[in-house]
């Protein structure tokens, strides 16, 4: 049995925390505490990290971890960084400027990408259809990254497995990194 | 940013006052913030050139995953975090008042004593709670 270790990242509220929790077979272990910024629409937020695990079919284990959204914290990105075999990076369609905040991310785990597999999940793209998916894949096309984009909604356990099985597919065709 | 937290005048007062003096009469003290749970600084006393704001997230971090530990390991609400280093220390005290969930966060060289830090720190936070 192998166990490997994903990363879950992207803007605060993309959904982060109820991703692990709808695909760990144990109670995910989260640091949210009480929100006080008011310019953010929530009540609770991610401090520290999140951290769920995950048995494949194979037998193979992940464990899943997920870093606060928040710029503040980005000490923490890096250090979650290590030793994960893929990113996954959560946007929020429903923000005032979803693709700037992609950029944040690539520009953030910039080195991680240029080694690792990454895949992309847009949430409320149902009820924000703009910016486009084909926005977003022509912002990863000016920076010459070909990741792929999915629109998600991560309270489906389905929607999750497939950004964690779309990041392992890569690994096995080898067809990620700079 | 637009916080939540509105601490009462008298209480910002206080804080000002005495983590200013936590910082002058506590000798190798290079910075104390008090901040939120969620990483904001809101009164601070700087003797190194250190960023408030990036303390705070920090001690937000730590003091956030020192709770989860110690509510996986049955062991109650953690009151502190101590990160002893060769070269100083920082502590992290929890201040969980009525209206406000706080971290106080003081970081020193090896000139402080570890012991006077903590007392100090401590005392802060417990009169926070009766103001």
């Amino acid at each position: 049995m192998n166990e490997y270790k994903i990363l879950f990242t992207g803007t605060m509220g993309a959904g982060k925390t109820t991703a692990i929790g709808s695909v760990s077979e144990a109670a995910p272990i989260v640091t949210d505490v009480a929100n006080t910024d008011l310019s953010l629409g929530k009540e609770r937020t991610t401090v520290g990290l999140d951290f769920g695990l995950l048995t494949l079919a194979s037998g193979d284990r992940i464990r899943l971890f997920g870093t606060p959204g928040q710029q503040r914290f980005d000490f923490l990105w890096k250090i979650l960084a290590k030793s994960a075999i893929g990113l996954i990076i959560l946007v929020d369609n429903s923000r005032s400027d979803p693709l700037a905040d992609l950029v944040v991310y690539l520009d953030g785990f910039a080195e991680d990408l240029s080694v690792l597999p990454c895949a992309i999940g847009i949430g409320r793209l149902d009820t924000h259809p703009v910016p486009t998916l084909e926005d977003y894949i022509d912002i990863l096309a000016n920076r010459n990254q070909l990741v792929p984009i999915m629109s998600v909604d991560v309270r489906r356990r389905e929607d999750v497995v497939l950004l964690i099985d779309t990041l392992l597919a890569q690994l096995e065709a080898n067809t990620f990194g700079a | 940013m637009d916080n939540t937290i509105r601490l009462p005048e008298n209480v910002l007062a206080f804080a000002r006052l005495e983590l200013q003096k936590i910082a002058d009469e506590l000798e190798g003290i290079k910075v104390v913030v008090l901040a939120t749970e969620d990483g904001f600084d809101i009164v601070s006393a700087v003797r190194d050139g250190s960023d408030p704001s990036r303390i705070a997230a920090m001690a937000s971090s730590i003091s956030a995953i020192s709770t989860v530990v110690s509510e996986e390991a049955n062991l109650g609400d953690s009151k502190n975090v101590i990160i002893n280093t060769v070269s100083g220390f920082a502590v992290m005290q929890s201040i969980i008042r009525n209206d406000a969930r706080l971290v106080l966060n003081a970081i020193a060289n090896e000139k402080a004593v570890l012991a006077h830090v903590i007392y100090r720190t401590s005392h802060f936070a417990n009169s926070l709670l009766t103001l």
